[in-house]
Order: structure tokens, then C-alpha cells, then sequence
């Protein structure tokens, strides 16, 4: 989870630098987040979090 | 508000040529905004109340950083239908997420929820309501098709008053994912990084110690006039720059 933050950084960086890929690395980061939710819901944990 | 005081502010601001890119702008500028309101808010309830966030609460927080790359993309690249796309992808991501912890909550009758409520409500349940809106919002954005006609470039291309306060904006979130990055996830909350590594958080975090209301509030808008300060020292180099 702390990667998706570092990507998000970069992100920003790219933007104001201009880099084209921008876009693609933030959907990339999208993708890894929903990863990360979906890792979350097969965990077995209580009914809270 | 008359078309006069549109032009006077228009004019005052320098923001944009076109009347429709100006209104386009001014909302893109608004909803960023508002999104760092959303997210100081949540820094501030972690610094000041030493709430620390669930795996599922990072999880939307990620989906509410990446709404608020459409924004800054049409900010500071220019208006485009792709980048309203992009904050939707996001706001599809967040809702997943938000909607996950409203159903487990929902699950048991006695279940109380999880954090502090506002107004009654969950910020879960807010994050959810944000993210709807932000949907319905780009849709109709997108469907607005005059600011895309008039072939926007962005603030960076334009000097103008927007310029500052933009890149204000958006170095002020960059520097609250740093503040999440290194000193949440990486001092005060015993560390994501050693704990979870690259995979998963905890599940139920332990609290820190609070800076306490007013040393939350003094934390979150000082990352706030560090940005304005960074946000100065840009615009007077470019400045610089053009004048060479």
C-alpha cells in the first residue's frame, strides 16, 4: 500500500514535467489499488475493517 | 452573476482567453479544492486524533488522489474528455472501495461502524457520496464540449494569475502524500513499510498519540503555506525566465 503513494508521487512529478506516459502509469496505480482491495476481501478478517 | 463581472474576473484573473476554458478552469480549480479539503481533513483527524487509517480508508484515499489527476491534467495540460475519464477510473476504484467497508459495516445490525461520523454519517459513507458525485460531475463535463473546441493548452503554457495559485494547489497534495508517505505510513503509524512491506496494512491499526485538534489543524495548513511558498518561488523563476 505504501507503493500506491510513491506512484501517486510520481504521477504528480510527471504531470508538471510534461512525461506523456503520465496517464498510463496513473491507470497502471489504479489497477494496483484495486488489487490491493480485492487481496483485502479474500483475507480472512473479521466483519470491521 | 452579469457578463460584466464574468469579464471583470476573467480579465482580473488573466485565467483563460475563452470564456467557456475560464468557467471549465474555475470548476476543475474548485473541485481540486475540494478534494484537499477532503484529504487535509483526513490528515487532520490522523495527526489530531490519532486516528490511524484502515486498509480500506487507504484504499479510498488512493482512489481520491487519483481523482484529483483529472483536474491537474486539465489544469496544467489543458481540458480534455480523456482526463475526466481518468478521475472517473478513479472514482469507480474509491466507490469500490468505499462500498466495500458500507456493506461489511451494514452486514451485522449491531455493528457501530468503523472511525468518527460527520453529521451522522461514516466518512466511508461521505467518501462513497463524493465519489458518486464526482462521477455524475465529469460525466457532465465531458458532455460539455465548447471549452474542448477552443484548444486549451493549459496554465503552464499561460502566464496568468491562475498559473500560482494552480500549481499552489497541486503541490500542496503532492506534499500530503509525502506527509502520508514518510511520516505516516512511515514514523508515526510503526511504520506501513517494515509491517506490510508492499502488500497489505494491518487490519485494525493502533492509534498514536494526536498532535490534538489545534496541533492537527496548525500541521495540515502548514504543509499548506509551504506549498504557497514553493508555488511563489516557481511562478518568480518562470517569470524570470520569460523576461530573459
Amino acid at each position: 500500500m505504501f507503493l500506491m503513494f510513491v506512484v501517486w508521487l510520481v504521477v504528480f512529478i510527471g504531470i508538471f514535467r510534461g512525461w506523456r506516459w503520465t496517464p498510463l502509469l496513473a491507470l497502471a496505480n489504479l489497477a494496483y489499488t484495486l488489487l490491493m482491495l480485492r487481496i483485502h476481501m479474500t483475507d480472512p478478517i473479521p466483519l470491521n475493517f | 452573476m452579469t457578463t460584466t463581472d464574468a469579464d471583470t474576473l476573467q480579465d482580473r484573473w488573466a485565467m483563460a482567453p475563452d470564456r467557456a476554458v475560464f468557467w471549465s478552469r474555475l470548476i476543475n480549480i474548485a473541485a481540486l479544492f475540494g478534494l484537499i479539503m477532503v484529504l487535509a481533513g483526513s490528515l487532520h483527524l490522523q495527526f489530531g486524533a490519532g486516528e490511524q487509517p484502515c486498509p480500506l480508508c487507504i484504499v479510498q484515499r488512493s482512489g481520491m488522489i487519483g481523482l484529483a489527476v483529472g483536474p491537474i491534467m486539465n489544469l496544467l495540460w489543458g481540458l480534455s474528455p480523456r482526463h475526466y475519464a481518468l478521475s472517473i477510473l478513479a472514482a469507480v476504484v474509491g466507490a469500490a472501495g468505499s462500498t466495500r467497508q458500507i456493506l461489511l459495516h451494514i452486514a451485522d445490525p449491531n455493528d457501530p461502524g468503523y472511525g468518527p461520523t460527520v453529521l451522522g454519517w461514516h466518512l466511508y459513507t461521505w467518501a462513497l457520496v463524493t465519489f458518486v458525485i464526482a462521477i455524475i460531475g465529469c460525466s457532465v463535463l465531458i458532455m460539455w464540449q465548447a471549452p474542448f473546441r477552443a484548444g486549451d493548452r493549459g496554465v503552464l503554457s499561460s502566464p496568468g494569475r491562475a498559473r500560482p495559485l494552480v500549481v499552489g494547489l497541486v503541490v500542496w497534495l503532492s506534499l500530503m502524500v509525502v506527509v502520508w508517505m514518510f511520516v505516516d505510513l512511515g514514523v508515526i503509524g510503526v511504520s506501513v513499510l517494515p509491517e506490510c512491506g508492499l502488500g497489505e496494512c494491518p487490519d485494525d491499526p493502533a492509534d498514536t498519540n494526536s498532535l490534538g485538534n489545534l496541533g492537527g489543524w496548525i500541521a495540515v495548513l502548514s504543509v499548506g503555506v509551504v506549498a504557497a511558498v514553493v508555488a511563489w518561488l516557481l511562478e518568480r523563476r518562470w517569470r524570470a525566465r520569460s523576461a530573459v
